[in-house]
């Protein structure tokens, strides 16, 4: 029998400060050095395993900082039913972690059993908002909390779509009361790439439901951007993350960084960034 | 096309089987091609890089290219089955048994179950040692029902070829380029973890038969019998405290 419901006594609140991504060349570094950071935050399917060194440091580093549980494979937007035994492992996971967040992308990955491990996007029309209306809401009922969902860069659009993606998210955050993980990189991505405007499509946002933004490095490969996760963050989404926050106010932010991982110092270093731009922000709207 | 489902099972087929011309329709702009190749490289690439995480040793016995080869026939022909990617690879040595091309690699399916082995004991249950308080209960239980229960992060694998040796010397950190004789007899292992880290143990035939035994949940005397057709001087007393010490045995039931 799986626990799913989670009781939140012990979950330590995700403040609105920043944090980074907890990745493993960095458990032992974290653990001696205790840096000064506000949170950290995993892909939630990377500790799926029972047991061993993952779930050994995760639980160590969670003692000591708030945490993030961010799932990259639950498929929110795939037609049919979710994949059952993958909420229940994240269900399992919530009640050993006691995560102060749990988010999950507005995209979808599998096909029935054949699962394509990425993120892809939908097509943003009514239908698919039923359909990742009704699989958040059966994700909240089961984990009993609210999840956050993520905006995902994207490369291409639909013709099916009929909804502007900010207005869609807006719905999906309405309908089911779950929160938004805004990625201002991916916005930024899907401008350059798709020539979203970012303006329109923050306005459209709910600001009382983005409860953490995302910040991230991305590429360039030919005449599309592409979302690496692997350098720091570009002037540009500096520049975006500043507009977003004059909206919501501080909120919990992250660095992500999942490819060519460096020392830690980095993104310690883009972290104190995020926190200046924070904090020179909230001081203009208070 | 209409639904969502079959626009998703078009989107699929096109990234699978790397051919755009089943949705090129629905995307819009004028390079839509070019945009789905970058999905099509990006899913192929993640399952490529999981496959290579678990299988480095394979990786090297055939080369960068080759292994690429392999995995993006795997990937295509056994699609994951699971949102967690750590799972994906499980079928991979039988595919590698079954694909004409390794078919010269004999030893090469052993060599990639052992890397299996290696990835499940990484990742499988934590336990505690024996408790030593029932050790004396242990001492007094009639052998004929007693069932000892090994730890969960714990694999027995037989293979007819050496491949500990293969495995050992195909490390990125091993100091030999010592070239392994083939001919050198087979290898019966125990995979388990010690601390952390993923530790392999050739056992002598007894021990890997009493382990085995004991792992399908056979009693404490069938499990001695099979040892003992295996080494008449087979010491049980011996076996069951060294590995209740080493934490391979972690409990019993009566």
């Amino acid at each position: 029998m799986h626990a799913l419901a989670a009781p939140f006594a012990t979950a330590q609140t995700v403040p609105a400060s920043t944090g980074v991504g907890l990745r493993p060349v960095h458990y032992r570094q974290i653990l001696q050095e205790r840096p000064r950071v506000g949170w950290f935050e995993v892909h939630s399917e990377n500790y799926f395993g029972a047991g061993g060194q993952p779930l050994h440091y995760l639980e160590s580093i969670r003692d000591a900082y708030p945490l993030s549980l961010h799932g990259v494979g639950l498929s929110l937007g795939s037609a049919g039913p979710l994949d059952e035994d993958h909420l229940c492992r994240l269900g399992d996971l919530i009640s050993r972690i006691q995560p102060g967040l749990v988010s999950e992308h507005l995209s979808w990955g599998r096909v029935g059993p054949r699962h394509l491990n990425d993120l892809l996007p939908l097509p943003y029309t009514e239908e698919a908002l039923g359909v990742v209306c009704d699989h958040i809401d059966e994700v909240q009922e089961r984990l009993r909390r609210q999840i956050l969902v993520e905006n995902i860069s994207s490369y291409i659009q639909f013709r099916q779509s009929t909804i502007p993606e900010g207005e869609f998210i807006a719905r999906v955050a309405q309908r089911t009361g779950c929160g938004i993980l805004l990625d201002v990189n991916n916005l930024y991505v899907n401008e350059a790439n798709n020539g979203i405007d970012p303006v329109a499509y923050l306005d459209a946002l709910p600001v009382s439901s983005i409860r953490e933004i995302h910040l991230a490095g991305h590429d360039r490969a030919g005449t599309l951007l592409i979302d690496t996760h692997g350098t720091r963050v570009a002037a540009p989404v500096w520049e975006l993350y500043a507009q977003a926050l004059d909206r919501c106010g501080p909120v919990a932010t992250l660095i992500e960084w999942d490819t060519d991982i460096p020392p830690l110092e980095v993104l310690l270093d883009e972290a104190r960034h995020a926190a200046t731009v924070m904090r020179s922000r909230h001081a203009f709207t208070t | 096309m209409h639904s969502l489902r079959e626009l998703q099972a078009a989107f699929a087929c096109a990234i699978l089987e790397q051919d755009p011309s089943t949705i090129d329709g629905s995307v819009c702009g004028g390079n839509g091609r070019e945009r789905l190749s970058v999905y099509a490289g990006n899913v192929y690439h993640n399952l490529r890089e999981a496959l290579r995480a678990v299988y480095p040793v394979v990786g090297k016995l055939v080369g960068e290219r080759f292994f690429d080869f392999a995995a993006n026939r795997y990937i295509h022909d056994h699609p994951s089955q699971s949102g967690d990617i750590q799972r994906f690879g499980y079928t991979f040595p039988t595919f590698l048994e079954h694909f004409p091309p390794a078919a010269s690699l004999a030893y090469l399916r052993d060599t990639a179950t052992l890397e299996w082995l290696v990835h499940e004991v990484f990742h499988a249950a934590d336990h505690a040692p024996f408790p030593l308080s029932l050790l004396s209960s242990l001492a007094s239980a009639g052998c004929a029902t007693l069932r000892l229960r090994l730890h969960p992060a714990c694999r027995l694998f037989e293979s007819a070829f050496p491949v500990l040796k293969i495995w050992e010397v195909n490390q990125s950190d091993a100091m030999s380029s010592e070239v392994v004789n083939l001919d050198a007899g087979g290898d019966m292992l125990l995979v388990r973890r010690v601390g952390f880290a993923v530790d392999i143990q050739p056992l002598p035939a007894a021990e890997f038969a009493m382990l085995q035994a004991l792992q399908e949940g056979q009693s404490g005397e069938e499990a001695y019998d099979r040892a003992l057709r295996c080494d008449p001087a087979f010491a049980l007393g011996e076996f069951i405290e060294c590995r209740i010490l080493d934490s391979t045995i972690v409990g019993f039931d009566l």
